[in-house]
């Protein structure tokens, strides 16, 4: 079993249930792409200049101590499985576990600050905080952009600030986003419109691990698409508008569903989804995801669904299949893994 | 709603993906969804993102004008050619050799092309390794060498300024 993982928190506060709306909103999230001035982009680098780029970039984090007592990573140190956990955990991409080049990653003690190492870009800094945070997010991940950058020296320039490998993330090179459940806009089939509506302005909706990755269980990241020519702080507020907007679509969609025939289609729905969850004794990721959804938001709707937001949050984290595979101390091929998936599950029901 | 490939069972993949500059939404069910090779890469453990850039560089190729003559960044040689098949550019000096083109670009993808954000005034010189001081001691003495052979007196100035500066600060 891969040793690594053993030092990871079973719980993460990220993932607790906080502020208004915690049934909408999971989690806030700010990164910053940077690059060191003097180096060509990963794409362009020999292996040794990637070597040199990551030890430079890990000290410096180091050197923040804002990761005191946290995980330093060599990605060529670990197991398909623990790069699979890292990327469960939101603390790095499916670009970067999937790199064969000289790439690392740094996470802080609480989890809630990574640095990805040689993806894209040099360097990705990122800060997850519990529930609708931006303001917060954005101040932390300014704290630890700010920090490394008077530690080296990022490649930036008054026309286009932060330079980056790709256009795309010039500029701020930030990127917020939240992690958003939209069960009811889902399941009223709204969801392509409002996805059509967003791209007016100026935001991406992605799967739950963020770029291209695949929607499950109606979890969306809601980001900025563009990242030049406004401020950091006029970025986030587009954001924040554009979230806001979206909790008060979701909530109409939830009063709808429980208006006359609908109500108890959907209370059946919602019920079943719990009685396939609390007795099912096999269990795939993905039709766990499908039916905790209706449940978490037939705990939104007051009913009794057994457990709270944070244990829902939780939950979520810990049904995937690298954490599975971590709770059970060893390596498990899919059927096994659903099996286990479906006992874990039965006792936290229980 | 109901998967737009086989209509019989219930979408439970989303899928948004940009084809020739415009957006295509895809509502499958997983058979139909692991039939067209989108397994969820957690569970394969296999995932592709080259659709993604095979899309962003179709993006560029299609907005970006042709050049006139072969463009090259003076920093890491990219083309610019290789940098509208990719996506992607080389080094930070591409933002200064590519600018005009850059800030068409920007403007299109960004609707604006001067920075508004955090302004940065730099950070201290990096503590390079050895091996790579000797690698860009080296890749300047050929730079040199070549500005000479050309006459390029200008450049072969500027690469000595750089030169007696790396020397110096680690000399």
């Amino acid at each position: 079993m891969a040793e690594a993982l053993k030092t990871f928190r079973p719980y993460v506060t990220w993932a607790n249930a906080r502020g208004g709306w915690p049934d909408i909103i999971f989690s806030t999230r700010v990164r910053f792409a940077r690059n060191l001035e003097g180096f060509p982009f990963p794409n362009r680098a020999e292996p040794r200049q990637l070597g040199e780029i990551r030890r430079l970039a890990l000290a410096a984090v180091k050197d923040t101590g804002l990761f005191s007592r946290g995980h330093f990573l060599k990605f060529e140190a670990l197991s398909s499985l623990e790069k699979r956990f890292l990327v469960e955990r939101h603390h790095v991409s499916h670009a970067l576990a999937a790199a064969v080049l000289p790439a690392g990653a740094a996470v802080s003690n609480d989890e809630d600050l990574s640095a990805m190492v040689n993806e894209e870009d040099h360097l990705r800094l990122q800060c997850l905080s519990a529930g609708f945070s931006i303001e917060e997010t954005l101040n932390a991940a300014l704290k630890l952009d700010e920090a490394l950058g008077r530690a080296l020296p990022f490649a930036f320039s008054p026309r286009f600030g932060f330079l980056t490998a790709c256009p795309t993330n010039a500029g701020t090179g930030m990127r917020v986003s939240c992690l958003v459940h939209l069960p009811a806009l889902s399941r009223l089939g709204r969801m392509p419109q409002v996805l059509e509506n967003l791209s007016h302005l100026s935001v991406t909706a992605r799967g739950i691990y963020g770029e291209g990755t695949m929607v499950l269980g109606d979890f969306y990241q809601i980001s900025n698409a563009t990242c030049l020519g406004r401020s950091e702080e006029d970025f986030c507020q587009n954001i924040d508008r554009v979230i806001r907007n979206l909790i008060r679509q979701e909530i109409a969609a939830r009063e709808e569903l429980l208006k006359g025939p609908l109500k108890v289609k959907t209370e059946d729905a919602v019920y079943r989804a719990l009685g396939l969850l609390k007795h099912a004794r096999t269990l795939s990721y993905e039709e766990f995801m499908q039916n905790v959804s209706l449940a978490r938001m037939g705990a939104a709707m007051g009913w009794n669904m057994g457990l709270d937001f944070s244990t829902f949050n939780q939950v979520t984290l810990l049904m995937q299949p690298a954490h599975i595979q971590a709770a059970a101390g060893r390596e498990l091929n899919p059927a096994a893994r659903d099996a286990f998936r479906a006992e874990f599950l039965r006792k936290k029901l229980a | 709603m109901l998967c737009e490939d086989c209509r019989s069972h219930n979408a439970s993949v989303f899928l948004k993906v940009a084809v020739n500059n415009k957006v295509k939404e895809l509502h499958l069910c997983t058979a139909c969804a692991a039939k067209k090779g989108m397994g969820f890469g957690l569970e394969t453990g296999a995932f592709n993102i080259s659709d993604i850039v095979g899309n962003m560089s179709g993006y560029f190729k299609d907005f970006l004008p042709p050049e006139k003559k072969t463009l090259r960044c003076g920093g890491c040689g990219l083309k610019y050619s290789e940098f509208k098949e990719s996506g992607r550019l080389g080094c930070p000096a591409c933002y200064g050799s590519f600018e005009p083109q850059l800030a068409e670009l920007m403007s299109r993808i960004h609707g604006a092309a001067q920075h508004a954000g955090r302004a940065y005034s730099g950070g201290p010189a990096l503590k390079l390794s050895n091996a790579e001081i000797a690698r860009r001691l080296e890749e300047l003495r050929a730079a040199l060498k070549q500005a000479v052979a050309k006459e390029d007196f200008e450049g072969a100035a500027r690469l000595r300024d750089e030169l007696k500066l790396l020397e110096g600060r680690h000399g």
